[in-house]
């Protein structure tokens, strides 16, 4: 039942990053497609600052960040979990991988949020 | 007399990891989408230390995206584009397919059979024509502005 569970939240995220990260794609690197700017002014510093104080950009970035850490980690442990481990190995694998998970999405909620609270250039 | 079990004959080589004799196309797609997730989950973890860059200041984000500006980086980055295009187009053909749909009725297996494979492959070549499209347009969208 657990199995079944992780399996049906790595299918549910999908529709999320697809919206979201074809967002994330419009704005970083098809900016002059979509919003009439250049790549390069899209990147630029000040910019960036600018759109992560927005509430919305916030949200959007850490949904982001769970949904697409959470189906790319629990694929890799499925690929990882195809190999003939011994149990104890096994436990190894999903303690890893849950450890690799909290910290990059730690790391990527902080900076977010130092971005969010940035008093701007 | 039973056959004696005897040594794998591996006569493709290294050429047996991208072309193994019988493998149909949706087995290259098989491949396909789990190279392209590693990669792209690797990436993910990359690009997330990397643009933490922003705390130490503007001259060091500027002196990365100024990294990022070269040829090489643009085609990696077309690259994560098709790959993304890739993992996604196929993702949803595997989710059609997963959830039942372009399978056809199911039928007695009579000689010759026609498995579900075979059904569901026009689906499979349009998906596919789609995802190549998608690449196109965004390669010409991100390498000729």
């Amino acid at each position: 039942m657990r199995e079944t569970r992780l399996w049906s939240l790595h299918i549910l995220v999908i529709p999320v990053i697809a919206i979201l990260l074809g967002m994330h794609f419009a704005v970083q690197h098809y900016a002059p497609v979509f919003y009439g700017m250049s790549v390069e002014k899209a990147r630029d510093f000040a910019t960036m600052i600018e759109r992560g104080k927005s509430t919305a950009q916030f949200v959007v970035y850490i949904l982001l960040l769970a949904a697409g850490l959470y189906h790319g980690l629990y694929g890799t442990r499925g690929i990882i979990r195809e190999l003939p481990l011994s149990p104890a190995m096994v436990k190894v694998v999903d303690w890893g991988i849950l450890t690799v998970g909290v910290l990059i999405f730690a790391l990527g909620t902080y900076v977010t949020w130092w971005t969010f609270v940035h008093p701007g250039v | 007399m039973a056959n004696k079990p005897t040594a794998y004959n591996n006569r493709l080589g290294l050429k047996g990891w991208v072309y193994a004799g019988n493998y149909t196309f949706e087995r290259y797609l098989y491949i396909g989408h789990r190279l392209s997730g590693l990669g792209l989950i690797s990436y993910m973890v990359l690009h997330i230390i990397e643009t933490a860059n922003r705390m130490r200041g503007e001259e060091a984000w500027a002196d990365l995206m100024g990294l990022f500006a070269s040829p090489v980086f643009k085609i990696v980055e077309y690259l994560l584009f098709a790959a993304a295009v890739f993992h996604a187009m196929n993702g949803v053909r595997l989710l059609l397919v997963e959830l039942g749909f372009f399978l056809g009725k199911p039928q007695e297996p009579i000689f010759p059979y026609k498995s579900s494979v075979i059904k569901h492959r026009p689906l499979t070549y349009i998906i596919m024509l789609l995802a190549g499209l998608l690449m196109a347009l965004g390669g010409s969208s991100l390498f000729f502005k």
